[in-house]
């Protein structure tokens, strides 16, 4: 069983990797532009922040569990150090205190999923509706900005060599969540507690304290993305990152991460966002519209979560899947 | 097992070679063939004559027209206007008419502007309603050697901006939609509401502020603006909106939309509700969608330009600064085919950027809306 594991989930990535060549290669060939080096750093400029969160996130489905409410988070923390900046407070100070209320928010949903035993899709959906609430009662229909020029250029310009700030900061971030993730024994509780509570329960690893934990990196991590998306943008208002979480459990599920948790690596992840940045990357310099773009991640998405689902169902129908393989099919109340 | 994975590999494969293949020329917008016949004078006007710039036909230049975003009658109007001074300039190179989503207008509009360079633009004429959240991506534009000219909604602090066509003067605005209310109103004035489209649109921002100008003028003591809200230009918001203000102060006399969305949307929620003796709409509207509105009495009256004309006078001024006839510096004048000469001259309605001046308005009500709405 755990050999056959190992041998889907090698060829999932295997699989993205191909994709990933045959986009690069084709979008290489058809759209003049695309390989130049500052279109490549400008693709991932562009969502470095949702990629940031996609890291948090990955570690959130692995457990089993979903955070819905993290562009929420990211729009509040952004709201949040613009409405300090107004009252006079520093932004230094300001930016601190964000990254405080986005592990309280995390927190806070991490108390009723582990503590409570509530299913995160109904509490982050609460968080993702409540957090935004907050956002819009700081600052209203407002736009805010002015911002100090040093926050500004860590945002918009280039820091070290051709790269800004965000990207080194996502570097840095892939290898520590890498790490953890795949190396650590904290990394280890997580795939634990997401294949089976139970049998985690009963190896001695504390559930509570694992999913606490996660929810809580989950909701700095989207804080502190916040916070560089408002330095990216120099402004903020109530709606902004609104409709990113879609983007980033797009992200983590089409790196072959499985919603029911348990399994699922950081190398199939970071191959999804290269995936879906390229490509929508490709399609927008051939002036596809928003609307193709969404319709082609989509495409992807389904594809990602039906194709190794139909591959367990047509093992199991030739008789050599057990029951427990064929509870692998999503059931509605699971999405 | 092998088999079924190189078998959804093909098929993503596929899909991939689909999604680039859909987006390839083909997808770019082309102009109509049936707008190609050029003004004779045009094809003659080449050199500069007593001061007054004229453009050089027949070149390729590359031009995206980046509106708010797409599906709205007055931006598909501006590029009507700007594929006819394409085809009278007889650019080779198609223009391409892209935007983002209603939903998705500022960070749509930020990736449309970061691309550009990429693209090879060598203009991008935007509508802007990413306040100065855009004037990152549009300064490394510039910096790439794109032109970047705002029409229709500017950036605010011109950063990022070579020139603004602006429709109409953004304080006589203000002053239009007080003369407006208080002619609805009538002496006895009373109170009006605004509800205006995202809090981010710099049009919609540089005229309510010069309404709330205007409105410290005498002649308008009792016309009393009491709330400002905003819809976001998507039709049901707009909606709820002006119901919500309906609801908060029952003695409302007037909703001011200043934008085509808000104020069709206001008029729809008013008509239903049948309110429209109480709470009657104005700002600016399409003839075409407020007829029924103006002919019933809901919306007696509202403002508003030829977006088509807007359109055709940015494609122009765009295609000359990007050929070299003018270089964007304030005092140069320029002719603009059929609309005549204009002239650059500093934004008097903002700290900084610069400013070529459309105008002017047309107020439509029960006399001339009508014939306008065909």
């Amino acid at each position: 069983m755990a050999r056959e594991l190992l041998r889907r989930l090698v060829s999932w990535e295997g699989l993205l990797l191909a994709i990933l060549a045959v986009i690069v290669v084709v979008t290489g060939l058809a759209v003049p532009g695309y390989l130049n080096p500052q279109n490549q750093i400008n693709l991932l400029e562009l969502s470095v922040e949702k990629a940031i969160v996609v890291l948090a996130m990955t570690f959130v489905i692995v457990s089993g569990e979903i955070d819905l409410s993290i562009a929420s988070v990211m729009g509040l923390s952004a709201v949040l150090v613009a409405w300090l900046k107004e009252q006079g407070v520093p932004l230094e100070v300001g930016i601190v205190a964000a990254l405080l209320v986005g592990a309280l928010c995390g927190l806070f949903n991490g108390y009723w999923v582990a503590v409570i035993g509530l299913p995160s899709l109904a509490v982050t959906l609460a968080g993702l509706i409540g957090y935004r609430g907050a956002a819009l009662l700081l600052v209203g229909d407002r736009s805010i900005g002015g911002f100090p020029e040093w926050f500004n250029r860590l945002g918009q310009q280039p820091l070290f060599g051709p790269f800004p700030l965000a990207l080194i900061v996502f570097a840095v971030l892939l290898v520590g969540a890498t790490v953890l993730l795949q190396f650590s024994g904290f990394g280890r509780y997580a795939y634990v507690v997401g294949s089976s509570p139970e049998v985690a329960r009963f190896s001695g690893v504390r559930v509570r304290r694992v999913k606490l934990a996660v929810f809580a990196m989950s909701g700095v991590v989207s804080a502190f993305a916040g916070v560089l998306l408002l330095a990216r943008l120099g402004a903020v208002r109530g709606s902004t990152a609104e409709g990113f979480e879609l983007d980033i459990i797009t992200m983590v599920l089409l790196g072959g991460v499985s919603i029911f948790g348990g399994s699922g690596t950081m190398a199939g992840v970071i191959l999804s966002i290269l995936v879906v940045l390229n490509l929508r990357n490709g399609l927008a310099l051939a002036n596809a519209t928003g609307n193709t773009q969404a319709g082609v991640i989509g495409a992807l998405l389904i594809l990602s979560v039906l194709v190794p689902n139909i591959v367990v169902a047509a093992r199991s129908r030739l008789g050599r899947g057990g029951p427990a393989e064929a509870a692998v099919i999503p059931k509605l109340s699971d999405l | 097992m092998r088999i079924k994975h190189s078998a959804s590999l093909s098929l993503l494969a596929g899909l991939a070679l689909v999604a680039s293949a859909c987006g390839g020329p083909a997808a770019a917008p082309s102009q109509s063939p049936t707008q190609a016949a050029a003004t004779p004078t045009q094809a003659a006007a080449t050199a500069t004559a007593g001061g007054v710039a004229k453009a050089t036909p027949g070149q390729s230049v590359k031009m995206m027209l980046l509106p708010k975003f797409l599906g709205i009658l007055p931006f598909a109007q501006a590029n009507k206007g700007a594929g006819d001074a394409a085809a009278e300039l007889k650019n080779s190179t198609a223009l391409a008419f892209v935007g983002p989503t209603a939903d998705n207008s500022v960070q749509g509009q930020i990736e449309f502007m970061t691309n550009a360079a990429t693209q090879g633009y060598k203009v991008v004429m935007i509508s802007n309603n990413a306040g100065d959240q855009i004037a990152p991506a549009a300064t490394a534009a510039q910096a790439a050697g794109v032109k970047v000219v705002a029409w229709d909604s500017p950036i605010p602090s011109a950063k990022g901006e070579n020139l603004f066509v602006a429709q109409v003067d953004f304080n006589e605005m203000g002053k239009v939609m007080a003369d407006m209310a208080l002619s609805i109103m009538g002496a006895d004035g009373g109170k009006f509401a605004i509800l205006s489209a995202s809090p981010d649109a710099a049009n919609q921002n540089a005229w309510i502020k010069a309404l709330n100008d205007a409105l410290k003028d005498p002649k308008y003591a009792k016309v009393q603006l009491v709330d400002t809200v905003y819809g976001n230009d998507q039709s049901e918001r707009s909606y709820t909106q002006a119901q919500a203000l309906v609801a908060k102060y029952p003695d409302l006399k007037v909703i001011m939309a200043p934008t085509t969305v808000g104020i069709a949307a206001a008029a729809k929620a008013m008509q239903d509700g049948n309110l429209c003796s109480k709470v009657k709409i104005s700002g600016l509207g399409l003839p075409s969608e407020m007829v029924s509105y103006t002919m019933n009495g809901c919306a007696p009256q509202f403002a508003l330009w030829s977006f088509v004309d807007l359109g055709y006078l940015t494609y122009y001024t765009s295609y000359m600064l990007a050929t070299g006839a003018i270089k964007g510096a304030e005092g140069e004048q320029f002719e603009a085919g059929r609309m005549g000469t204009f002239k650059i001259t500093k934004d008097p309605t903002r700290s900084a950027g610069l400013r070529v001046l459309m105008g002017p308005f047309k107020i439509y009500d029960k006399t001339n809306v009508e014939a306008e709405a065909k």
